[in-house]
């Protein structure tokens, strides 16, 4: 059984390369067929936010790629609800619709169940 | 810069063979990658071809192997959607090769 | 599976101690290095916080030195080898980066 690996994902989708560098990892993972899942955490959840358009800005658009990642066989998928909240999301109105809403204890209980654990 | 001729277009193509503008793909110019791969495009490959060009619009990327099995399962069917087809069809390399005749990016989590 | 989280950013201005705060166990403990050190300056919000947390802290020798920082008696402050130690010690290391 390989090693369960968690990433977890707290850069906004505009802020540089940390969120694509978070989801290729994840992508990969899954091609491969690794017990991987992916939190989003801080400002990561606007990775989630429903209707954002790159085109203007010439940028690839992540939140399609996010799309594809039942596709992947990514399927543990997570938000952190108080990152959501004070960012004024509502957690039924994220582009992802299989995504499990986690309170702080719940996150603690995920960290702590997988064998390793990136950040970015 | 390699290129392909297109009939009297000279189509830019990187250096592993993909196109550099992805717009420059045409039925014509998917004809012509497949035949400098030795390949004739059967009614089987456009449909793959086709399935490769909605999964790009609908994910912006290109898949690698396992989602491009998956996505095949779910459109056509398990009898479509599986390795040994699809491996048939594209010389044991359907990620890279199928994105290239389609005109997508090369894969990149393809490794 | 415990964690060491290893935090290398300023708590001013930054929310990775915050967040980490927010998700750290009972079992795991701390790990500040680089500018992260600054969380131990006396009488600021993070000095507070972590003070009364009860968790377990550890910080660079080197990095509290340089900055002319105090190591509380609830931090404690470590070499590299420690640090080797520790991630070791550790099931697994959380890198906020």
């Amino acid at each position: 059984m390989p090693k369960s690996l968690l990433i977890i994902s707290r850069q906004s989708p505009w802020s540089g390369s940390s969120a694509r560098e978070a989801l290729d990892i994840v992508l990969a993972g899954g091609a491969f067929d690794l017990p991987i899942g992916l939190l989003f955490l801080d400002d990561g959840v606007f990775q989630l936010a429903a209707k954002q358009d790159a085109r203007t800005l010439q940028q690839k658009d992540l939140s399609a790629n996010l799309q594809a990642l039942p596709m992947f066989g990514v399927e543990a998928l997570f938000v952190c609800g108080d990152s959501a909240a004070e960012r004024g999301l509502d957690p039924n109105t994220l582009s992802l619709e299989e995504i499990q809403v986690l309170a702080a204890p719940e996150i603690t209980a995920l960290i702590d169940r997988y064998h390793q654990v990136i950040t970015l | 810069m390699n290129s392909l001729m297109v009939g009297a277009r000279a189509i830019e193509l990187d250096k592993d063979g993909f196109l550099v503008e992805l717009s420059d793909w045409s039925l014509e110019v998917a004809s012509a990658l497949a035949a400098a791969e030795d390949i004739d495009l059967s009614p089987e490959h456009w449909e793959i071809l086709q399935l490769l060009r909605s999964f790009y619009d609908e994910f912006q990327l290109s898949p690698a192997t396992r989602p491009l099995i998956k996505y095949t399962a779910l459109k056509l069917g398990p009898e479509k959607g599986n390795s040994l087809h699809l491996n048939r069809l594209f010389k044991g390399t359907p990620a890279k090769l199928a994105a290239k005749l389609a005109g997508l990016p090369k894969p990149t989590n393809c490794l | 599976m415990s964690t060491l989280h290893l935090l290398s950013h300023s708590p001013f201005g930054d929310d990775r101690l915050t967040s980490c705060l927010r998700v750290i166990g009972a079992e795991d403990a701390l790990l500040l290095s680089g500018d992260a050190a600054y969380a131990l300056q006396p009488g600021t919000a993070p000095f507070n916080v972590l003070g009364t947390r009860g968790l377990k802290v550890f910080v660079l020798a080197e990095d509290v030195q340089a900055r002319s920082l105090p190591t509380p008696d609830w931090a404690e402050a470590i070499d590299y080898p420690a640090f080797v130690e520790l991630s070791i010690h550790y099931d697994k290391v959380n890198s906020w980066l």
